[in-house]
């Protein structure tokens, strides 16, 4: 008994430097955060002092004035927001409606079909980037709203994820619609879409992350200043070397903080979604 | 009309409708650039597009005697062995102590996973800023603690080991949870058998949680390391390559080969395709060694 308890006691010891590691390492994380929030509101010259504060000892708004005026950051969130929105909306019905057909019906050249995508799955972006390029010249979608969106729809894991999703669904659920003269497209939109909400939450998050993020495919497929995103814009304007510090910091925490609230509200969705499909490399 | 609708609306036929639109898309915009990867690779092509030489394997060639491009390979090798080790094992020690559902764990990997949603750039421009030599907080911390005034990001040598680090910092938190997940569904009575055996946590971690979390651990380690070998977004904001070429990344080079002034889009592609050709083998080479181990 008495082994026992000195155990205990001796785990509750172990206890208290496994805490101060993952401690450090949540403000490692943390800290920087909170010193780029800080900065944001700082004025210029209290960022350009030395030793740098860390705590703001005038709060101003001025860098988010700043930071229109050297960019057009409005139009920059519009882009994203389009792009965002664009590739997400699409990638919703395009890739659940990929998943639905693999997961309830039966045809010739399906295993053909879901090894090609398989396939796509191991061609890494950065590999395809240049002839992606020049096809999406082609096909006269440069530095166009097409261009930036619909080479990123499909998804090779959305579809895997959807089609999961879908068979756990039970068949007898479109027998009795098909009974009931629904057509095949309206079984899948009334019937079988409602059931997996869950999944389509989770895409929809991971697709608006993703391409709110996204840096290289922007950079490559635009051009004018009026059709870059917010990721891309403010890359290239930390880029060159004249640089208002405090414009930057507020463009960075102004791109941070949708993703912050998206967060917030669906971290559920992250951790599973990223967790389960690993769609982020 | 009404015919065309009954002949697609049998289940056997119907189901290509509903994959058209992906599959249309998979061939457009992957398959066709891969194939197109291959096939740009013996031409000269200038970012006009106007024209296109062949040239054979002179891409290829030009491509082994570039200093530029063999740097980039150490770089990319530098990086990768830096980062992937670091997180696959660190995010599995971190992900062990954190496997217990309760509150305290649940606010650290909240945290820990923040980084995980935040864009490659503002993360970069966090980390320039923070680094700064002129205005940084860190780089003020560590001249109090009499440690000079390290210029992080400018310092041949030394920035490829920041790099690294913002990487791993930015990535770490998905590891740890993939990690968390997988230790979670390994059985109870595993864990209860050993306590009574007496084996204390170290010995529990090592004996159950390590064999038990194989699969994952394979799965980790071949995305890093294939995400890796690709590294292109914190180095273009924090470094664009800098100092000195000493962090420029394969992609980081293919891009400015591809997308200057000086663009050659046959060779960026011909580096494309050796680039490729390393990811797949040592993509092959990890999957075989995973299988023999089962």
């Amino acid at each position: 008994m008495s082994s026992k308890r000195e155990k205990r006691i001796k785990e509750k010891v172990c206890e208290i430097p496994v805490f101060v590691i993952l401690l450090i390492l949540a403000l490692l994380v943390i800290v920087p955060v909170i010193w780029m929030t800080f900065s944001a509101f700082k004025p210029e010259k209290e960022i350009i002092s030395w030793p740098p504060t860390f705590f703001p000892h005038v709060l101003t708004g001025q860098n988010f004035v700043d930071v229109q005026k050297r960019i057009n950051i409005l139009r920059y969130m519009l882009n994203s927001a389009i792009y965002a929105g664009g590739t997400t909306a699409l990638a919703v019905i395009v890739n659940s409606m990929a998943g639905y057909a693999y997961a309830f019906y039966d045809f010739k050249g399906k295993s053909g079909l879901f090894l090609l995508t398989l396939a796509t799955m191991m061609v890494p972006f950065q590999v395809i980037m240049v002839p992606l390029f020049l096809v999406v010249f082609k096909l006269g979608m440069y530095d166009s709203y097409w261009g930036l969106i619909i080479p990123r729809v499909v998804v090779a894991g959305s579809i895997f994820m959807m089609r999961a999703a879908f068979t756990g669904l039970p068949k007898e659920l479109a027998e009795a619609a098909r009974i009931d003269g629904l057509s095949e497209f309206g079984i899948f939109r009334k019937i079988m879409l409602p059931q997996v909400k869950p999944a389509i939450i989770t895409l929809t998050i991971l697709s608006v992350n993703g391409s709110w993020n996204d840096l290289l495919w922007p950079m490559i497929v635009t051009s004018s200043t009026e059709m870059r995103t917010l990721a891309n814009g403010l890359a290239l304007f930390i880029g060159q070397n004249t640089i208002e510090y405090g414009a930057a910091f507020a463009g960075a925490l102004i791109s941070l903080l949708p993703m912050f609230l998206l967060y917030i509200f669906g971290q559920k969705y992250f951790v599973e979604g990223m967790a389960s499909s690993g769609l982020k490399g | 009309m009404k015919a065309f609708i009954k002949y697609w609306n049998k289940p056997s036929r119907c189901a290509y409708l509903f994959l058209a639109p992906s599959v249309i898309l998979l061939i457009l915009f992957s398959v066709i650039p891969l194939a197109a990867a291959f096939g740009l690779s013996p031409f000269d092509v200038p970012i006009t597009m106007n024209t296109a030489s062949f040239v054979g394997l002179a891409n290829f060639i030009e491509a082994f005697h570039d200093e530029r491009f063999l740097n980039s390979l150490k770089v990319t090798a530098v990086f990768t062995l830096l980062e992937v080790p670091l997180q696959v094992f660190g995010a599995l020690v971190i992900a062990a102590l954190l496997t217990k559902n309760n509150f305290r764990n649940k606010l650290f990997r909240a945290i820990y996973f923040l980084p995980v949603i935040c864009s490659a750039t503002a993360v970069g421009i966090m980390w320039k800023m923070i680094l700064h030599p002129n205005i940084g907080f860190i780089t003020a911390v560590l001249q109090t603690m009499g440690l000079g005034k390290i210029n992080f990001l400018n310092t041949p040598g030394l920035t490829i080991f920041v790099v690294s680090f913002i990487s791993l910092w930015r990535s770490f938190g998905i590891s740890a949870i993939i990690y968390v997940t997988a230790i979670q569904q390994v059985s109870a009575s595993l864990y209860e058998a050993a306590e009574m055996d007496g084996a204390g946590k170290i010995k529990q971690f090592f004996h159950i949680t390590v064999p038990s979390i194989r699969p994952t651990f394979w799965y980790i380690l071949m995305t890093r390391f294939a995400g890796a070998l690709q590294i292109f977004d914190i180095i273009y904001i924090t470094t664009n390559g800098g100092p000195n070429y000493t962090t420029e990344s394969t992609v980081t080079y293919i891009y400015s080969r591809a997308f200057s002034s000086a663009s050659s889009m046959g060779y960026a592609s011909a580096m494309s395709v050796i680039l490729f050709a390393i990811i797949m083998a040592v993509t092959v080479f990890m999957y075989r060694k995973m299988n023999k181990e089962d």
